[in-house]
């Protein structure tokens, strides 16, 4: 039944459906929570030092109740990005408590987000211990182990189940090897574990080589789970662009932004049917809010995630670089960078990095 | 398939006869927790001497190679071993997924296990497909057949060996017969496959008194719970809880719970944080691996497996490293480690403080390392080494 | 006084009722203390099954090592579990004697929960004031280890009134005068109430008749004073009657404590199995020891349902000859060997019993409880040697 409903969604799967156009475009805002508005401020303000042929459209997604009882996101918000088809938003908050669905997830249904990439590169000037990142990590975001499906069978036994389908399978890898393309990287790595999973990651598995020899240009490897933890703790350069099932993307994204110094520094996409997302994948960070003091690189470089997939490379390029510059010299950098500037100061930086 | 092992330390036995003497004697200090100050008048001619437990007892173990580098890492654990006259004695099998006609069959190495209650095991290598539609790997059918429901990974620096983050020193404790491991597969439509994940409460409370157990024997002090409840509410959920549940019998023993992703994150970039973590499977396999990676590698953390009659003492980071076969680089660090485990867990202490000396001595001085650690030695040379350091 | 007092009858009379199976878990434990569910209310047992610490072929079990001689007790147990190669790990839990507060025993009784076996020397209770319960006491409620079993069997090569004696002595542990139950009701004059169930009467006879049955025991005797306290001692006496019934090959007959004593000391050799009520067993496994030897050798057991915890038959702590190096270590090292035997590992406490029986029976090195002028570490070194020797040729496995 869960199968069926997932085949109806895919029917009429378009992967990349981008306009290209040089007219003034309208991108929706979901500024979100804590330092949500602070940072997107920033980044607005950045847009427009770049002239960024952009205009917002800021939605509210605090969640309403609906029709059927459950609060859920307002109408208007999924108009906007079903309308306008590219969204930017930053952190929300996710409530506790029973009845309320998770925002994102309810984000990711409506929009039939299928995709999670993640580039995770070693800042130049801001010092982990690993200086040698650059990987991008995809991840197929609708089933997996995150199919909502579980139940306890009898008191005290729980079973959950894993969902992989084909054409899901085969949409992320498409996806995963068109981006590699475009981005001139050079390779790309299924990471699996159908040594245990035989016949779900096996399927997994079997999808990512077909669509492989459709581009013999990109060089293709399967890696098993834990083998790809082992050594890119220990040697993250031999990896570069990572596609893989649901739960093994949450770990691993998470993982490649901790070698890179953290969430606060790793920009995101979700690329969907029905348009596409970018975000700050941090936390909200009450504690700080409303004190000039947050980070807003990890919104900055969605945004910029944002004007390449939209085909506005040139202003996309100089945005990162301004905003890379500014990192590595370190002057004005914000406090979770181990600097004392205000979130202002590091954009107004950023500005005047753009305009000169 | 099955040898008898009685000669294998033939040659080297005279060593081990003078070490013997040598504690007679009384002439070698050695560690003992015997407490002398005990009475205020104690003669300490008269207290007790030679601690050494069952000196003149043999015990019996399992030993199965296992596939890649194994065989050789194995030869090269029972050459230290002879060379240290530990009084034990192998039972071999040949146990293998890839070689199936010459494998053992599995009631055999699990009678043996069972029997012997002590195994050193190498890696098997677990094939992507199996021609039979078998879902289950052989690996996880002797942990079902025994019950090995805990496997606990001891990720420590080690001195001497290069790596980014250095003081490490956690405990990766990992349920390892439910889970995603369940081996539950069907394809309900052509293109549709669900994989099922099991979490029960009876093994979640298990693996999590476990975990308490462990580190109070320890004396560790904290014990995370690393799940993905957040997600899966019922499945993780369960887990969680019943960690809760069995954290309150530990007043003493601080408890935390973590999301995997979150954990992953946190260990590449503060790892000292952590003290034992207690995790379902998969992730126990992800974390594993990782905080392998960070200490320096598959080839030298060991690891353990229990049920609750036996243990079957394994490398920690599970990788057969089949490139590598006959050409003499693999590093048997994890191996003897998990040797030195092996003997501390049957009370021979003293063999296993005297193998895992020489083991620190080596990596320390650094003159002898294989490839994986940045040296050009071969797995012989940093055999000999170890055997040359043994005191 | 009252309010006390019901509020420890009251579940009791709810439970006797034929309603049991309405007073439900969540309800009843709101109003009675845990003691109480476990310990009054057999239909509602609130002990959760905790999975066993045993890992790998090795135990964890509790260690308390008490006052007095206990920690010393402790040491050659230690010492002579490590030549015999025994897979146990203990955790140690000491308790301060000086202490007012009862953090130390609750972490002791969390500890033996958790690891399912402890073992233990005399805990002292130095504090007399009122409000402080005797802390072994305290350990055996709360667990509710019912039942104390003692093997009196005579060393032979211990000089002794008599020989050749062998009686199981088995005694409810929890209750009765045990109660703790004193309050003064006008000036001058105290009532101490013994409780006296059927529910732990029944359990702890039972316990007896099957023991009896499953070691080839004939016959089992009812310590009582039924002639004086009629209700209380008539209870347990009445369950006994009955119980024994449905074991028709076992004879069962009876006995007032009083005479029960002076049988004992003139012809101990009719006594098989005895079962009495705490007071009772606190008097009679005194006297036996007296006869057979001296309290320094026997071994006492305490099962609950789900604990067990073993400590030297007679509970005294033996400030008197802590550190001397005189205390004889044998009844610490049979309590051992009943705690090896518990755990299933039949191997080592059968090497440990052979070395203990050549100790004392065949080199008679005894310490002075005994006659002899040897010290605690003579024992010690005696017993690991003759274990050295057992273990020559062994080849061992766990399991």
């Amino acid at each position: 039944m869960a199968a069926q409903l997932v085949r109806k969604a895919f029917s009429t799967a378009v992967p990349l459906a981008r306009r290209y156009s040089s007219e003034v475009r309208t991108v929706t805002l979901i500024p979100g929570d804590g330092i949500g508005p602070e940072i997107s401020a920033a980044v607005q303000k950045i847009f427009a030092a770049a002239e960024v042929p952009l205009q917002w459209e800021s939605v509210d997604v605090t969640p309403v109740r609906g029709p059927d009882g459950m609060f859920g996101i307002p109408q208007a918000a999924i108009d906007s990005v079903n309308k306008n088809k590219v969204g930017l938003k930053g952190p929300l908050m996710t409530p506790v408590g029973k009845g309320h669905r998770s925002l994102n997830l309810a984000l990711r249904k409506e929009f039939n987000l299928y995709a999670n990439v993640r580039p995770c590169r070693s800042l130049e000037g801001y010092k982990t211990l690993y200086d040698d990142v650059d990987v991008i990590t995809i991840r197929e975001n609708t089933e997996g182990e995150y199919s909502g499906i579980e139940h306890e069978i009898v008191d005290g036994v729980v079973q959950s189940i894993k969902l992989i389908t084909e054409d899901a399978s085969r949409r992320v890898a498409e996806f995963a090897f068109q981006y590699t393309k475009e981005n001139n990287r050079s390779k790309v790595t299924a990471v699996h574990k159908a040594n245990i999973m035989r016949m779900s990651d096996g399927l997994f598995l079997h999808c990512c080589r077909e669509v492989a020899e459709k581009y013999p240009d990109v060089k293709f490897e399967e890696k098993y789970l834990d083998t790809v933890c082992l050594s890119m703790v220990q040697d993250p350069r031999q990896y570069d662009v990572l596609v893989m099932p649901n739960l093994y993307g949450d770990i691993l994204s998470d993982m490649c932004a901790g070698l890179v110094g953290g969430l606060g520094l790793t920009p995101s996409g979700n690329i969907g049917l029905n348009g596409a997302l970018f975000e700050s994948v941090h936390g909200t960070a009450p504690d700080i809010a409303g004190k000039d003091l947050a980070n807003p690189t990890a919104l900055l470089l969605s945004a910029v995630m944002m004007l390449q997939y939209m085909g506005l490379n040139s202003h996309a390029e100089k945005i990162q670089k301004a905003c890379f510059e500014t990192i590595k010299e370190s002057k004005y950098r914000t406090g979770d960078l181990g600097g004392s500037a205000k979130c202002s100061e590091f954009t107004n930086e950023i500005c005047r990095k753009i305009a000169g | 398939m099955c040898t008898d092992p009685a000669g294998h330390f033939g040659s080297m036995a005279a060593l081990g006869k003078n070490f013997f003497n040598l504690v007679a004697r009384g002439t070698l200090s050695l560690p003992s927790h015997h407490a002398r100050c005990l009475h205020g008048s104690a003669p300490n001619e008269n207290s007790i001497q030679a601690p050494v437990s069952k000196p003149k007892s043999r015990t019996k173990c399992t030993l199965i190679p296992g596939d890649g580098v194994g065989p050789e890492l194995m030869y090269s654990m029972t050459e230290v071993f002879k060379a240290a006259g530990v009084p034990i004695d192998f039972e071999q099998f040949f146990f293998s997924e890839v070689n199936q006609l010459m494998s053992a069959p599995l009631e055999d190495v699990a009678a043996s296990i069972r029997k012997n209650g002590i195994c050193l095991k190498g890696i098997l290598s677990t094939p992507d497909y199996s021609r039979t539609g078998e879902l289950q790997t052989l690996n996880m059918k002797l942990r079902r057949e025994l019950d090995l429901f805990a496997n606990v990974v001891h990720v420590r620096s080690l001195p001497g060996v290069k790596s980014r983050h250095t003081n490490i020193d956690t405990v990766i404790i990992r349920e390892q017969i439910e889970g995603e491991y369940s081996a539950l597969e069907h394809e309900t439509v052509k293109g549709v496959v669900e994989c099922l994940k099991i979490v029960t409460q009876r093994n979640s409370a298990r693996i999590a008194k476990f975990a308490f157990d462990y580190a109070t024997k320890n004396n560790r002090k904290k014990v995370t719970a690393v799940h993905k409840a957040n997600i899966m509410k019922l499945g993780d959920g369960l887990f969680l809880r019943s960690c809760q549940e069995i954290a309150k019998l530990y007043p003493k023993i601080k408890f935390e719970s973590m999301i995997v992703d979150n954990c992953t994150m946190q260990m590449v970039s503060n790892p000292r944080q952590f003290d034992v973590c207690v995790m379902p499977n998969l992730y126990g396999n992800i974390v594993d691996n990782l905080a392998a990676g960070l200490v320096g590698g598959a080839g030298v953390v060991a690891g353990a497996s229990y049920s609750s009659k036996c243990v079957v003492f394994e490398p920690g980071a599970r990788h057969t490293f089949s490139e590598a076969v006959g050409k003499n680089v693999a590093n048997p660090t994890a191996m003897l480690l998990c040797g030195t485990k092996m003997l501390n867990h049957v009370n021979l202490q003293y063999y296993g403080d005297m193998i895992r000396g020489a083991v620190d001595r080596v990596l320390k001085a650094g003159k002898v390392r294989t490839k994986d650690l940045g040296g050009q030695s071969t797995t012989n040379e940093f055999t000999f080494a170890i055997i040359n350091n043994l005191k | 006084m009252a309010s006390r007092l019901s509020s420890r009858i009251l579940p009791l009379l709810r439970s006797t009722n034929a309603g049991q199976l309405t007073l439900s878990r969540t309800a009843a434990s709101a109003s009675v203390s845990e003691f109480d569910m476990q310990h009054k209310n057999p239909f509602a047992k609130k002990v959760i099954a905790i999975p066993k610490a045993e890992y790998g072929g090795r135990h964890s079990v509790t260690m308390l090592p008490g006052g007095g001689i206990g920690p010393e007790l402790m040491n050659y147990v230690r010492e002579v579990f490590r030549y015999a190669g025994v897979p146990v790990d203990f955790e140690e839990c000491p308790i301060d004697p000086q202490s007012d507060g009862n953090e130390d025993l609750e972490y002791a009784i969390t500890s033996i929960r958790r690891n399912g076996v402890g073992l233990k020397g005399n805990i002292e209770t130095r504090s007399l004031s009122r409000g402080i319960l005797s802390r072994n006491v305290a350990l055996r409620n709360e667990l509710d280890l019912f039942v104390n079993v003692i093997r009196c069997k005579s060393f032979p090569g211990v000089k002794s009134r008599y020989q050749d004696i062998d009686i199981m002595l088995i005694r409810q542990n929890t209750e009765g005068e045990y109660a703790m139950l004193e309050h003064e009701s006008v000036p001058g004059v105290v009532e101490s109430m013994k409780i006296v169930t059927a529910e732990n009467s029944e359990r702890v006879i039972r316990y007896a008749f099957e023991y009896a049955q499953k070691h080839g025991r004939k016959k089992v005797t009812t310590i009582h004073k039924a002639n004086i306290m009629k209700l209380s001692d008539g209870l347990f006496l009445e369950t006994s009657k009955r119980v024994a019934k449905h074991f028709p090959d076992i004879e069962h007959d009876s006995m007032i404590i009083d005479n029960c004593c002076m049988q004992l000391v003139s012809n101990p050799h009719q006594f098989d199995v005895m079962v009495m009520t705490n007071l009772y067993g606190t008097i009679v496994s005194n006297v036996l020891c007296g006869l057979i030897g001296g309290a320094g050798l026997i071994s006492g057991r305490n099962y609950g349902d789900h604990y067990a915890v073993f400590e030297p038959g007679t509970r005294n702590t033996g400030t008197a000859i802590a550190g001397k190096n005189i205390a004889n270590p044998v009844s610490m090292l049979n309590a051992a060997v009943d705690m090896l035997e518990h755990l299933g590992h039949q191997n080592h406490a059968n090497i440990i019993l052979q070395a203990i029986d050549k100790t004392i029976n065949e080199d008679h090195i005894h310490t002075p409880d005994l006659g002899g002028q040897a010290t605690s570490i003579d024992v010690v070194q005696s017993v690991v040697k003759h274990i050295q020797e057992l273990t020559k040729d062994k080849n061992w496995s766990l399991n």
